[in-house]
C-alpha cells in the first residue's frame, strides 16, 4: 500500500504528535507514505470564503501532484479530507470549472486529470488495509477502556462530496475502536461540531460546544475521545481549559489522535507517539493499559 | 405487500397536563412505502386523538410537518418508515430543535420567522428599472443563480439543526441567510450586494459549516453555501470585523509560505484579544506546541504564488 500523504498544515504545525503518530503507525503496518512536500495549504474551507477560485485551483495543484506520481492522497485530517474531496466533486461535476482550473494549472505546467482518490487514515484502515487485517496485529488491546468517538462534520457531511458512510449512524470509528478492543461510548455530540471553525470569531460559542460535547462524553462514561481531525483536537483538548471554565464544569477528558490510538494498540511505545503533547494528560489512560 | 410492526417512541407534552416531556411508545404495522407521516396520523385515529402535530399537503412543498426523526430534523412526509427502522430500529419522533414546544410535536417556529424577518425577506424594487415594461423578468440565467434559494419551503428544518443557533442566538441562521443570499443575487433589488453590510451583526461570521443545513434540507437548498457565498461578498466589501480579518490573514499566510501559519492568523485575526490566550500560549510553549511565526515556505512556492496572482486576475476581470 503506498500514497501520496497530504498530512495538513496543523499536523506539521501545533499538533506535530499527529504527524510523528502517523509515521510510527504507516512504518509498523506497512503503508508506505510519500509526502506530497511542494503541496499547499487546502484552505480550510476559510479561503474560499475569500476567493473560491483560488480554494479550487490550490486543491487541483495538489490533486495533479498526486496523479503526476500514480497515486492516490492520503490525509490525517479531516478538514483538510473535507476540503479537497469538495472541490474534487465540483471539478468531477462542472466541465466549466474544471476547464477553467486546467487553464490556471497550465501556467505552472499541471493538469488534473480527474484520476485521483482522496481519502482519510480511517477510511483507508478500514476499506484498503482491512479490518481483518488489522486485528492480528493488535498486540495491546484497550481492554477496560470506554472510548467515545468524535466524528465531527467532515468525514460526514455533505454526503454528496463523501459518499463513505451513513451520515445518521456512522460506525467506522466504533468498528475500529471495537477491533482494536476497547469499548464505544455514544453520547450526544459525536456527530457536531467542535466549534474550532469559529473559535477566532465566536470564541464563548465555540467554547461551549466543545464542553458541551466533552462532558457528554465524560458522563456517559468515556475514559478517553479519539478525533480523526487535528483541528477538532485543537478545540476538545488544547483549548479544554478554556471550555471547562466555560460550562463550569471540571471536564478533564482526554482526547487522542486516531494514529495515536492505533499506535497503541499496535505495539508502538507510548512515548513514541507524542502524548506528553498534549494539554490533558493521558495517564490514567496509559496506566489502564 | 410485505408488512412489519415497528416501534415509535414519541415525545409528548401537553402544557395543561405536564410538567415535562416525556417519551410514549406506540407500535404501529408498517410497509415498506408508509412515511412517518402515515404512521403518526394512523397512531392518532387508532391508538391516541390526542396526538398533536402539524401536517398539510403530504407531498414535502408545504414544509409543515418537518420534525426531528432520530435526532434530526426531516419532513415526516418524505421520510420512510422502513429506512428509518431499518436503520436506527425504532423511530424516536420530537419537535424541532431551537424552538420551545407548545405541545407534542408541535414547536413555536416564533423565533424562526424573527430571524426571517430580520433579514427583510423582501424585493425592494428598484423604480430606475420601471418604464414601458409591465413585468421585470429574470433571464434564465439569472433565476439559476437564485433559482436554488428560492426553492425554500421554510420547513425550519436548516434552523432545528442549526449546531451554533443552539448556543448563539444572535446568529440568525441558516434560513435566513439563505433567503438574504436569494435577494443579494437578484438584479431586480434595489439593495442588493449592499445588504452585506447589516450582516455582521446577524451573525454572518457564526455559521461553522458544520453541514447540517445542507443534509438537512428536504429541498436541496444548501444554506451553508449561499452563507460563504454571502462572506465573500462582504470580505470583498472591505468587511473590517474578525470574521473577514481571519479570512485575509489566511490567505496572506498561504500566498507567503504556501502553509497555513498558526501563529500570525491567531496574531492577525484576534489582535489585542491574544493577551486573553497568554497563559494557554505559554503553556503551549513547555508543551512543544506552539507554532512557530516564521515557518519555511514549501519547496515551488512559486507555483502557488502564480495561482493567486492568476485567481485574482480572474476575479478582477
Amino acid at each position: 500500500m503506498k500514497y501520496a500523504y497530504y498530512p495538513g498544515c496543523v499536523a506539521k504545525s501545533s499538533a506535530h504528535e499527529l504527524y510523528d503518530s502517523t509515521a510510527r503507525v504507516a512504518e509498523k503496518l506497512g503503508i508506505e507514505l510519500v509526502e506530497l512536500v511542494a503541496a499547499s495549504c487546502c484552505g480550510a474551507g476559510v479561503i474560499n470564503e475569500g476567493d473560491p477560485f483560488l480554494n479550487v485551483v490550490l486543491n487541483a495543484r495538489t490533486f495533479a501532484m498526486a496523479e503526476n506520481m500514480d497515486l492516490d492522497i492520503l490525509t490525517i485530517c479531516s478538514t483538510c479530507q473535507g476540503v479537497m474531496r469538495q472541490v474534487k466533486w465540483q471539478l468531477d461535476n462542472d466541465p466549466g470549472l474544471a476547464a477553467k482550473t486546467n487553464e490556471a494549472l497550465a501556467k505552472i505546467n499541471m493538469r488534473y486529470k480527474g484520476r485521483v482518490k482522496i481519502k482519510h487514515l480511517l477510511w483507508t484502515l478500514i476499506e484498503d488495509y482491512g479490518l481483518s487485517k488489522l486485528e492480528p496485529q493488535v498486540v495491546k488491546p484497550l481492554k477496560g477502556l470506554k472510548v467515545a468517538s468524535f466524528y465531527g462534520c467532515y468525514l460526514l457531511r455533505p454526503a454528496e462530496a463523501l459518499q463513505f458512510e451513513d451520515q445518521e449512524e456512522p460506525a467506522s470509528l466504533e468498528r475500529l475502536i471495537t477491533i482494536l478492543g476497547g469499548e464505544p461510548v455514544h453520547y450526544e455530540g459525536e456527530t457536531k461540531c467542535c466549534g474550532f471553525p469559529i473559535l477566532f470569531v465566536q470564541r464563548e460559542t465555540a467554547f461551549e460546544m466543545a464542553g458541551n460535547y466533552l462532558n457528554n462524553a465524560k458522563q456517559k462514561g468515556a475514559d478517553f475521545m479519539v478525533t480523526p481531525c487535528p483541528l477538532c483536537h485543537l478545540s476538545l483538548d488544547t483549548y479544554q481549559m478554556k471550555s471547562s471554565k466555560k460550562i463550569q464544569a471540571n471536564i478533564n477528558l482526554p482526547v487522542m489522535h486516531l494514529s495515536q490510538m492505533v499506535g497503541l494498540a499496535v505495539g508502538v511505545e507510548p512515548e513514541k507517539l507524542g502524548f506528553s503533547k498534549h494539554m490533558v494528560s493521558m495517564e490514567k489512560v496509559l496506566r489502564v493499559l | 405487500m410485505e408488512t412489519q410492526e415497528a416501534v415509535f417512541r414519541i415525545l409528548r407534552f401537553n402544557p395543561e397536563r405536564d410538567e415535562k416531556p416525556h417519551y410514549q411508545t406506540f407500535q404501529v404495522k408498517i410497509d415498506s412505502r408508509m412515511t412517518v407521516l402515515d404512521a403518526l396520523e394512523n397512531i392518532k385515529h387508532e391508538q391516541d386523538s390526542s396526538l398533536t402535530f402539524r401536517r398539510s399537503c403530504r407531498s414535502g412543498i408545504c414544509g409543515s410537518c418537518a420534525m426531528k426523526i432520530n435526532r434530526l430534523a426531516k419532513l415526516a412526509c418524505k421520510a420512510r418508515v422502513k429506512t428509518e427502522a431499518d436503520k436506527h430500529g425504532e423511530i424516536l419522533v420530537e419537535p424541532m430543535e431551537n424552538m420551545p414546544p407548545i405541545r407534542d410535536l408541535v414547536a413555536d417556529m416564533g423565533e424562526f420567522w424573527r430571524e426571517i424577518e430580520r433579514g427583510n425577506p423582501w424585493l425592494v424594487w428598484d423604480e430606475s428599472l420601471a418604464g414601458s415594461i409591465k413585468e421585470n423578468l429574470l433571464t434564465n440565467q439569472q433565476q439559476q443563480i437564485s433559482g436554488k434559494l428560492a426553492d425554500c419551503i421554510m420547513c425550519g428544518a436548516c434552523f432545528s439543526d442549526c449546531v451554533s443557533r443552539v448556543f448563539d442566538k444572535n446568529f440568525n441562521g441558516p434560513a435566513s441567510l439563505a433567503k438574504i443570499h436569494r435577494f443579494v443575487t437578484d438584479p431586480r433589488d434595489k439593495e442588493g450586494v449592499k445588504r452585506v453590510h447589516g450582516l455582521v451583526e446577524m451573525g454572518l461570521w457564526s455559521c461553522t459549516h458544520c453541514y447540517f443545513c445542507w443534509s438537512q434540507c428536504p429541498r436541496d437548498v444548501r444554506p451553508v453555501s449561499a452563507i460563504s457565498e454571502l462572506r465573500v461578498l462582504s470580505y470583498n466589501s472591505l468587511d473590517p470585523s474578525q470574521g473577514a480579518r481571519h479570512v485575509g490573514a489566511f490567505k496572506n499566510s498561504v500566498e507567503s509560505s504556501g502553509m497555513l501559519n498558526e501563529a500570525t492568523l491567531y496574531l492577525k485575526t484576534m489582535r489585542w484579544n491574544t493577551l486573553r490566550d497568554l497563559g494557554l500560549v505559554l503553556k503551549m510553549a513547555t508543551k512543544g506546541k506552539a507554532p512557530s511565526p516564521f515557518p519555511r515556505p514549501i519547496p515551488k512556492i512559486d507555483e502557488v504564488r502564480a495561482l493567486f496572482r492568476v485567481a485574482k486576475e480572474i476575479r478582477e476581470k
